[in-house]
C-alpha cells in the first residue's frame, strides 16, 4: 500500500495548508475547518453562520448567482456544515471541483478557490452587519431543522440518550443548538461573531486530488493568506474520565410502531490513549460489524430486531448501542446485549472474533485512503484528538492487539444511561 | 489455466477508463473495470429480479402457467441467500476482513462485497452463496420475524411512507405500487418452496450479471468466474415473462394523507410519464431530457426554488427527480414543508409560468453541463460505478454513454417534454402531517 503524502505549510495569518496528493480522483476537493468549541450558548451562532454566509457573498449577492456560477464551473460542489467532533464543534466550508485534467481548457480550481474566498472573506454586508432576510431566513430555518430532528427515530433516539447522559457537560448540546439561543441572535451579533472566530480560531485548509503541492499552496496563498490575527484560541481537550455512580433510566412516549433501545456507555478511553485501538477492538467484537456479538445475538440467534450495533463517539470516549425492537421485548434484548458486554469483560471472545475484528478494522481503516473526505477526516480527528498519527499507525497498532488488551479496556468501560423510545399506550392515545 | 477469453474492452478517453466485458457459459454478463492505486476492490452480482417480478410465466415447450407470488418475495430471498446448511455468509467474509451486503430494489437484487485484501478468497464467497440457495422451512420462520421488524422499521420512517403512499395512488394496477419488503401479512405466506421456485426461474446466469471494480485483473476476475460456472450444472433457461396488468393513463386518486411523529408535513407529488415500455437510448435520452427539465424549473439556480426557500416554503432538502424503467416512469417532487397545499399551488403555478414563458437558452447549457460535471465527479466512487453501470445494463443502456448522450440532447426535446409531461390527470399528492392530538 502508498502510505499517505501530506504536504503542510502555514500561511500569513497562522493558517495551516495541508496537500494530499492523489492521482485516484477526478476531483480536487478543498476544504476550510474553523475549530470552535462547543457550548449551550455558542452552538446556535456556530451553526448559523455558514448557513448564512452560503447565501450570498460580495460577489455573488444572491444565492442564485452563487449557483448559477457553480453551474458554470462544471457543477462545483458547495457544502457548508458544522461537525460535531466531541465537545468541538467544527465549521466546515468545501468546494469539490473536476479536476483540470479532465476538463479541457478549464482553471476550474482557481476559479473554485476564488468562489471559497469569496464566501469566506467577502461576507455580503448591509449597514455594517449581515443581511437581516438572509439571516432572519436561515433562523428559521435552522428552527425547522432542529425542531425537524424527531423524524428519524434511530438517530433521535441516540442524541436523547446522549442529551441525557452529558446533561451536565458540552457533549449533550445538540450540534445545532437550541430554539431559544437560536431567536436571540441579531445580524449584527453573528457577524461580530464571523468577525471574532475568523481571526481568532484555529483554521486549517486541506486539498486532496491530483495536484502540485507547489500550485496549491500559490493558489490558496494567494486567496487566503491576507489575514492577520493571532490564532491563540485554545480549544481544551474533552473530559473522558467518568465512572458513574449509577445507571440512569429515561423513557419517552411517542405514537411510534417499533421501540427505540440507545445505552450509552462511558469507556474512559480518549482517541490519544496508548489503548485507543484496543477500544475500537472491543466495539468491533461487540457491535461493529455483522460478525459481532450484537448482531450474532440480538438479531441471528433471538431474532428480535433488525439492527442492533454500536458505535464510537471517539473524541468524548463514549460509546452508543442501539436496536430496534417491540416494545414487549425489552427485557429480553437489554439481557442479551447487557449478557454481551459482560462476557467480553470475562474474556469469552473467540480466535475468531479477533481476527475477523481485526480484518475488518484494519479494511475500514485501509479504505480511508480510497475517498478524499475519508483522508480529510482522518487528518481532521488527529488534529483534534492531540494525536497526529495518521493511516500507517493504525494500520501498525491493530496488528498488535491481543484478547488481554480487549478485556482490559472493556474493564473500563461503564454503563451509564439507559434511554427507551416506546410507543404510547393506547388508552392515551 | 483456462484459454484466454474473448473479452470486448471499451476505452472511455474522457473519462480515462477501460472496461473490459465477456459473457461466460451459460450466458452470464461479467463486467470489470481495473482501478489502478485504489486500495478497495468491489464486487457486485446482480440478478433481475425485483420486487415488481411477482406474476410471472415461464415459456417454452409446454402449457406456460401464470405464476403469482406473495409481496416482498424477491426482498426475503435476497435475505435468505445468506444463510445455508454451514450457518451464515456473514462469518465468511468477516474472517476474509470483507463487508458484504445486499440490496434489494424495484427491478433488481443485488449482493455485494467490498475488501482490501483476500480479494479471490472474497469473490470466490460470492460466486458460491449467491449460486447456493439453502432454505428450510424453520429458517423461512426466523426470517419471518427480522424482517417484520425491518417493515415495522419502515412503518416510522416518514420519508419512506410519504413515497410508498404516493406510489399507491399514482398506479393502479402496477406492481411498483407496493412495498418492497412486502407487508407483514405477505411475507407470512412465503414458504421455502416459493423461495425455491423464484430462485430457479430468476437466479439463472442468464438473468444475471457481475461487476467488478478496483485494482484487479480481468483476467483473474474471468478465470474464477469461469471456474465457478463449470463446477455447476444448468438447465437452459427458457424465457420468463414477467406479468403487468395494464396501466391506465390516470391515477387511483390525486391526494394522500397519513398522520405520523413528525414535526412538520412532508409532502411527495408525482407526475406518471404514461409509456408502457421504453429501454436503451430512447429510455436514456427521456429521463436525461426530463432530468435537465426538472434543473431547469427546480434547479437551485432558478427562481422557483429561490422564492419557495426565501418563503420557508422548502429548505435545502428538496429535491426533483426523474425515475426511468422500462416498464413505468415518473416525476417525483418532495420534501419537508409547513404548509403542503401552498406548495403544491406553488408548484403547479411555477411550472404553467415556464410553459407560458418557455426556456432559457443559457440556463439550458449551464444545467446540461452542471449534470456532465456531476456525471464524472461520480466516477471516484466504486460503489456508484459499479451499481449505476449495471442497473444501466439491465435498461439496456451503456452508463459510459451518459456523458455524450447528455451534449446530444437538444433544447427542442426539452421543451417537447415541457409540453408532454406534468398533466394535471396523472399527477397526484401525498402528505404526511403531525399527528392531531384528541382533547
Amino acid at each position: 500500500m502508498v502510505p499517505l503524502r501530506v504536504e503542510k505549510k502555514t500561511l500569513p495569518g497562522q493558517i495551516d495548508l495541508y496537500v494530499i496528493p492523489t492521482n485516484k480522483f477526478k476531483t480536487v476537493l478543498i476544504t476550510v475547518l474553523i475549530r470552535q468549541f462547543l457550548s449551550r450558548e455558542l452552538a446556535s451562532k456556530t451553526a448559523l453562520l455558514p448557513a448564512v454566509m452560503e447565501r450570498g457573498s460580495r460577489d455573488y449577492p444572491t444565492y442564485r448567482d452563487l449557483m448559477i456560477r457553480l453551474e458554470e464551473l462544471y457543477g462545483a460542489g458547495l457544502s457548508s456544515d458544522v461537525l460535531k467532533k466531541g465537545e468541538k464543534h467544527v465549521l466546515s466550508f468545501s468546494l469539490e471541483v473536476i479536476n483540470d485534467l479532465y476538463a479541457p481548457g478549464g482553471e476550474l480550481l482557481r476559479q473554485g478557490i476564488s468562489v471559497l474566498h469569496s464566501v469566506l472573506n467577502q461576507p455580503l454586508l448591509e449597514n455594517g452587519a449581515f443581511k437581516h432576510e438572509y439571516v432572519e431566513q436561515e433562523k428559521e430555518q435552522l428552527a425547522k431543522e432542529i425542531k425537524g430532528f424527531v423524524n428519524d427515530k434511530l438517530n433521535y433516539a441516540l442524541e436523547r440518550c446522549i442529551q441525557e447522559m452529558c446533561d451536565k457537560e458540552p457533549f449533550g448540546v445538540f450540534k445545532y443548538g437550541s430554539v431559544e439561543e437560536l431567536a436571540k441572535i441579531t445580524p449584527r451579533d453573528l457577524y461580530a461573531y464571523y468577525e471574532q472566530i475568523l481571526t481568532e480560531n484555529p483554521m486549517d485548509i486541506y486539498i486532496v486530488g491530483e495536484v502540485e503541492p507547489d500550485v496549491a499552496f500559490g493558489l490558496v496563498g494567494e486567496a487566503f493568506g491576507h489575514r492577520d490575527g493571532q490564532r491563540r484560541r485554545e480549544i481544551p481537550p474533552d473530559t473522558v474520565q467518568n465512572i458513574p455512580a449509577e445507571v440512569r433510566y429515561h423513557e419517552e412516549r411517542m405514537p411510534v410502531s417499533q421501540g427505540k433501545l440507545s445505552l450509552g456507555y462511558r469507556t474512559n478511553t480518549a482517541y490519544r490513549d496508548d489503548d485507543y485501538a484496543a477500544l475500537l477492538f472491543y466495539n468491533g467484537v461487540l457491535g461493529g460489524f455483522p460478525h459481532s456479538k450484537l448482531f450474532q445475538n440480538v438479531r441471528e440467534k433471538a431474532s428480535l430486531a433488525y439492527f442492533a450495533f454500536s458505535r464510537l463517539e471517539k473524541h468524548k470516549g463514549i460509546q452508543l448501542i442501539s436496536s430496534g425492537i417491540e416494545v414487549e421485548n425489552y427485557e429480553r434484548a437489554l439481557e442479551i446485549i447487557m449478557e454481551q458486554v459482560k462476557n467480553i469483560k470475562k474474556g469469552e471472545i473467540s480466535g475468531e472474533e479477533m481476527e475477523n475484528t481485526r480484518r475488518g478494522l484494519i479494511n475500514q481503516f485501509k479504505v480511508v485512503a480510497d475517498s478524499p473526505y475519508s483522508m480529510l477526516n482522518l487528518s481532521l480527528d488527529g488534529l483534534l484528538g492531540g494525536k497526529d498519527e495518521g493511516l500507517d499507525y493504525f494500520l501498525r497498532k491493530l496488528a498488535e492487539i491481543e484478547v488481554d488488551d480487549v478485556v482490559a479496556v472493556a474493564n473500563k468501560v461503564y454503563l451509564d444511561t439507559i434511554y427507551f423510545l416506546r410507543a404510547e399506550e393506547e388508552a392515551n392515545v | 489455466m483456462s484459454k484466454l477469453m474473448d473479452w470486448v474492452i471499451r476505452e472511455n478517453e474522457l473519462l480515462q477508463e477501460k472496461i473490459f466485458y465477456t459473457t461466460l457459459h451459460p450466458g452470464l454478463a461479467l463486467y470489470v473495470l481495473p482501478k489502478k492505486g485504489y486500495n478497495k476492490k468491489y464486487a457486485i452480482f446482480s440478478t433481475r429480479f425485483g420486487s415488481i417480478d411477482n406474476r410471472f410465466r415461464i415459456t417454452g415447450k409446454g402449457i406456460a402457467e401464470e405464476i403469482s407470488v406473495p409481496d416482498g418475495v424477491a426482498h426475503f430471498l435476497e435475505h435468505k441467500l445468506f444463510d445455508d446448511e454451514e450457518g451464515n455468509v456473514f462469518d465468511r467474509f468477516a474472517a476474509y476482513g470483507a463487508s458484504t451486503n445486499a440490496f434489494t430494489s424495484f427491478t433488481h437484487t443485488t449482493y455485494l462485497f467490498s475488501c482490501t485484501d483476500f480479494f479471490p478468497e472474497n469473490f470466490d464467497l460470492l460466486l458460491e452463496f449467491v449460486q447456493h440457495p439453502y432454505f428450510t422451512e424453520e429458517s423461512v420462520a426466523k426470517e419471518q420475524g427480522i424482517i417484520q421488524q425491518e417493515i415495522r422499521m419502515y412503518e416510522d420512517n416518514p420519508q419512506w411512507r410519504v413515497y410508498f403512499n404516493l406510489l399507491g395512488i399514482l398506479y393502479r394496477n402496477h406492481p411498483v405500487r407496493n412495498d418492497i419488503a412486502g407487508s407483514v401479512e405477505s411475507i407470512g405466506r412465503i414458504t421455502k418452496d416459493i423461495l425455491y421456485k423464484c430462485y430457479e426461474t430468476f437466479y439463472h446466469p442468464l438473468n444475471m450479471a457481475i461487476f467488478v471494480t478496483g485494482d484487479v485483473s480481468p483476467e483473474q476476475v474471468g478465470n474464477q468466474v469461469a471456474g465457478s460456472l463449470a463446477r455447476r450444472t444448468f438447465t437452459p433457461l427458457k424465457s420468463i415473462e414477467r406479468i403487468y396488468h395494464p396501466e391506465n393513463a390516470s391515477v387511483v386518486q390525486q391526494k394522500i394523507v397519513q398522520e405520523l411523529s413528525v414535526s412538520q408535513p412532508l409532502v411527495n407529488i408525482g407526475f406518471k410519464d404514461p409509456y408502457h415500455y421504453l429501454e436503451g437510448r430512447e429510455l436514456l435520452c427521456r429521463e436525461l431530457a426530463a432530468e435537465i427539465l426538472l434543473e431547469m424549473i427546480f434547479g437551485r439556480s432558478e427562481p422557483l426554488y429561490n422564492s419557495l426557500y426565501e418563503d420557508g416554503l422548502i429548505d435545502e432538502n428538496f429535491s426533483a427527480g426523474y425515475v426511468a424503467e422500462l416498464t413505468y416512469g415518473y416525476t417525483l417532487l418532495g420534501g419537508e414543508t409547513r404548509d403542503p397545499e401552498e406548495l403544491h399551488a406553488r408548484i403547479m403555478a411555477g411550472i404553467a409560468e415556464i410553459r407560458k414563458k418557455g426556456l432559457n437558452r443559457d440556463a439550458f447549457y449551464r444545467h446540461r453541463r452542471k449534470m456532465q460535471g456531476e456525471f464524472l465527479r461520480s466516477f471516484n466512487s466504486l460503489e456508484f460505478i459499479a451499481n449505476n453501470y449495471l442497473s444501466n445494463r439491465f435498461r439496456e443502456i451503456d452508463f459510459f454513454d451518459i456523458f455524450s448522450v447528455l451534449g446530444e440532447i437538444s433544447l427542442s426535446t426539452v421543451e417537447g417534454l415541457l409540453e408532454d409531461h406534468f398533466k394535471e390527470e396523472l399527477h397526484a399528492i401525498s402528505v404526511i402531517n403531525p399527528i392531531q392530538r384528541k382533547q
